[in-house]
C-alpha cells in the first residue's frame, strides 16, 4: 500500500514548476508563460495577422509578469512579452493605488489594463477558449492611423487588404491597418475602478484609442473610456462599455478632430462544466475628409461573437467560437456602382479540443474556417495546435 | 480387553479428542497489549505561501495571504494486519473559505466520501488531475456542496479551476494507522499492535521521511520525533 502512496506521490507531482516565484514575504510575485502555436502559413489571406504583424495561429510567445506590493495600498505590475523571439515589448507597466483600504476603489497609472469590453482582459491562454482571437480584437481593417482616404473609391480599393493598406493622404508607404480594438497592446494613461457588491465601474483617460493603443500620444487628443459590469447572479456578468478618442496621428495633414467612437456589450455565464460568453463591439471612425460621391464622413464596423467551453473530463475540454465582422456600406463613384461594405465582411468559426497534461500545461488543437466577402482569397481553413505552459 | 480392542478404543478416544478440538474453540490466548506511537514533526523549511499567478489585468489589493497551514501526515508501513478489517464508509469534509481549502491537508481511509462545500462568497470549481482520483466538480455557487468518494489509496492534489492559488492535498490510505499533525506538529497513532514498523512522515514541501519504530509486546507509548528539512 505504501508503495502505492509513494508511487502516487511521484505521479501526482508536477513535472514542471507550477507556482509563481515569490519573494519578500510574498510581496513580490513573478510568473511566466510560454505559448507555442503551430499552424499553417497564411501569406496570402492574412486572416489572423495582428497589429504587430504576427500570425496569431503561428506564433511563439514568451512572457513574464511581476507584481510587487511594497506597501498595502500600492502595487506595481508589469508584463513583458516577446512574439516570435523578437525584441521584448512592455505589454503592461502600471502602478495600482488603493487610497482607502476598505473600499474597492483603485487608481491605475501607466500602461494600464483595458477598460473597454471583456475579451481584452481574457486574452490569456487560460481564459481564451480557442487559439484564435475574436475578429474585432485582431482582424486588421484597411483603416490606418497615418493615412486617410480622399474619396470613397480609395476605401473600396483597399477592401480585404488590411494587412497592407495605403491611402493617398498622409504616409505614402503601405502598412497594416487597425483592428476595432487591439487585443495585443494596452493603452497608457490613468484608470479608476470601483467595485461594490455586484457592480463594477471603471473609467480611463488614455493616450491612444481602442484601435491604436499607445505609450506616447501622437495627436494630443485623449481617449475617454468607461465600462460598467453587473453580476446579478452567481456566474452571470453583464457589461456595457463605451470609448471615444482621437485616432489619427498628427502627421496626417487633415487629421482635425477625427474620433473613434465605440460601444460594447458583453455577457458571460458559467455553470457546472460550462462557460459561455458573447460580446458585441461597434466602432465608428470619423474621417477628416468627406468621401465623395456620397460625402460619407464616418465608417462603421460591427463585430460580434459567441464562444463557449465545456469540460468533458477533468483533463479534456471542447471549445468553439462563432464570429462575424461587418462594415457599413459605401457607394463608389463608378457609374452604376452599388453600395458595398467599405471593407470585406468576415465570418469565422473555430472549434477544437484541449487536454490539460498537468494543471499548468495544456495542449489543444483547433480548426478555424474564414470566409470573406471580398479580396483575392475569400476562404481559408486553418488547422493549428498549441502547447502552453505557465506558472 | 485384548490388544485389538485396546487399540480400537485408543483410536476412538483420539478421534473424539480431535473432533472436539475442531468443534469447540480453544480458549482464546490473551490479546497482546497495543501501543501508541506519538511524537512531533518539526519543519525546518520556511512556511509556504501560495500566491495567485501574477496576471497583470487582475492585480488584487486585498490583504496578503497568510501562510498555508503546513501539516504533515504520519503513517505506518506496512500496516498491521488488523488495519484492513474495517468496513466503515466514513465521511470527511474539505471546505472552501476565503479562497482557501480548509483543511489544506486531509488524510482519509479508502472508501471515504469527502464533501466539498462552497462556504465562500464566490464561485469555485474543485478538480483534480491526480491518477489516484481525477475529478471535476464543475462550477457551483455559495451554499452548495458536492461530494466525491475516494476508493484508491494514494495522494490526490486538489485545485480550483477559477482561483489558481487554491490547492490542497488528500492522502488516501488503505488502513487506519495514520495521523495528521496538529498546528504544533504533534501527532498520535493509537491501537498499534506490537511489532516493528516503518513510520513514514509526509509533508508537501519535503521529501518523504521513513524511520523504523518498534512497539513492544507490552504495548505503551513510543515516542517518535521527526525533523523534516527543505526539499
Amino acid at each position: 500500500m505504501l508503495s502505492c502512496v509513494a508511487l502516487a506521490s511521484r505521479a501526482g507531482a508536477q513535472v514542471l514548476p507550477e507556482n509563481p516565484v515569490r519573494s519578500a514575504d510574498g510581496r513580490l510575485v513573478v510568473s511566466a508563460e510560454v505559448v507555442g502555436t503551430f499552424g499553417s502559413q497564411d501569406q496570402t489571406a492574412f486572416f489572423n495577422y495582428t497589429d504587430y504583424e504576427h500570425n496569431a495561429l503561428r506564433m511563439l510567445r514568451l512572457g513574464t509578469s511581476g507584481v510587487w506590493r511594497p506597501i498595502s495600498w500600492l502595487a506595481l505590475a508589469a508584463e513583458v512579452r516577446s512574439e516570435d523571439l523578437e525584441h521584448p515589448r512592455v505589454y503592461a507597466a502600471y502602478a495600482r493605488i488603493r487610497p482607502w483600504r476598505d473600499r474597492g476603489f483603485d487608481i491605475d497609472v501607466g500602461r494600464i489594463p483595458p477598460t473597454f469590453g471583456s475579451f481584452s482582459r481574457q486574452a490569456y491562454t487560460t481564459t481564451n477558449p480557442v487559439i484564435g482571437y475574436p475578429l474585432a480584437y485582431q482582424y486588421l481593417t484597411s483603416l490606418r492611423t497615418v493615412a486617410v482616404p480622399a474619396r470613397a473609391d480609395d476605401v473600396l480599393r483597399m477592401r480585404a487588404r488590411g494587412w497592407r493598406s495605403s491611402f493617398p493622404v498622409g504616409a505614402p508607404t503601405p502598412g497594416p491597418g487597425v483592428p476595432l480594438v487591439s487585443g495585443f497592446r494596452w493603452d497608457t494613461g490613468i484608470r479608476v475602478g470601483w467595485k461594490g457588491g455586484p457592480v463594477q465601474v471603471t473609467g480611463a483617460v488614455t493616450n491612444g484609442t481602442l484601435s491604436n493603443p499607445r505609450v506616447s500620444d501622437d495627436n494630443a487628443g485623449k481617449q475617454l473610456s468607461a465600462r460598467i459590469a453587473i453580476s446579478p447572479a452567481t456566474g452571470l456578468v453583464v457589461g456595457l462599455s463605451g470609448a471615444e478618442g482621437a485616432w489619427l496621428a498628427r502627421s496626417v495633414p487633415t487629421s482635425g478632430a477625427s474620433q473613434q467612437r465605440a460601444l460594447g456589450a458583453d455577457v458571460e455565464y458559467s455553470r457546472d462544466h460550462w462557460i459561455v460568453r458573447a460580446e458585441l463591439v461597434f466602432s465608428r471612425w470619423s474621417l477628416p475628409l468627406p468621401l465623395a460621391p456620397s460625402n460619407v464622413q464616418s465608417l462603421n464596423a460591427l463585430g460580434r461573437w459567441v464562444e463557449g467551453r465545456y469540460r468533458l473530463t477533468p483533463r479534456i475540454f471542447v471549445a468553439g467560437r462563432a464570429d462575424r465582422l461587418g462594415f457599413s456600406e459605401l457607394l463608389g463613384s463608378a457609374p452604376g456602382s452599388v453600395a458595398l461594405p467599405w471593407d470585406a465582411p468576415v465570418t469565422r468559426f473555430e472549434a477544437g479540443a484541449g487536454c490539460y497534461l498537468q494543471r499548468n500545461l495544456v495542449a489543444r488543437a483547433t480548426v478555424q474556417t474564414n470566409r470573406r466577402a471580398g479580396g483575392r482569397v475569400r476562404e481559408r481553413t486553418f488547422l493549428s495546435a498549441q502547447l502552453a505552459y505557465w506558472f | 480387553m485384548g490388544p485389538r480392542r485396546t487399540a480400537a478404543l485408543l483410536v476412538g478416544v483420539m478421534t473424539l479428542v480431535v473432533c472436539r478440538s475442531l468443534v469447540v474453540p480453544a480458549r482464546a490466548a490473551a490479546p497482546a497489549a497495543s501501543g501508541t506511537i506519538r511524537g512531533r514533526v518539526v519543519l525546518q523549511s520556511p512556511s509556504l505561501q501560495f500566491a495567485p499567478r501574477s496576471i497583470v489585468s487582475e492585480v488584487g489589493m486585498g490583504a496578503l495571504r497568510s501562510p498555508v497551514d503546513r501539516r504533515s501526515v504520519v503513517y505506518l508501513d506496512p500496516a498491521p494486519r488488523a488495519a484492513f478489517d474495517t468496513r466503515d464508509e466514513p465521511q470527511a469534509r474539505m471546505d472552501q473559505r476565503n479562497e482557501t481549502f480548509v483543511p489544506h491537508v486531509l488524510a482519509i481511509m479508502a472508501g471515504t466520501t469527502v464533501d466539498f462545500p462552497n462556504s465562500d462568497h464566490t464561485y469555485h470549481n474543485v478538480f483534480s488531475l491526480s491518477k489516484t482520483r481525477s475529478f471535476d466538480l464543475g462550477r457551483y455557487a455559495v451554499g452548495r456542496s458536492k461530494a466525491i468518494r475516494f476508493d484508491r489509496p494514494g495522494i490526490v492534489r486538489v485545485f480550483c479551476d477559477i482561483h489558481s492559488h487554491m490547492s490542497a492535498f488528500i492522502l488516501v490510505f488503505a488502513h487506519r494507522y495514520f495521523a495528521v499533525t496538529d498546528e504544533e506538529g504533534r501527532y498520535r497513532i493509537d491501537s498499534v499492535p506490537p511489532g516493528t514498523y516503518t513510520v513514514m512522515t509526509w509533508n508537501e514541501s519535503t521529501p518523504l521521511d521513513s524511520q523504523r519504530v518498534a512497539v513492544p509486546e507490552t504495548g505503551g507509548e513510543v515516542e517518535h520525533n521527526v525533523t523534516l528539512g527543505r526539499r
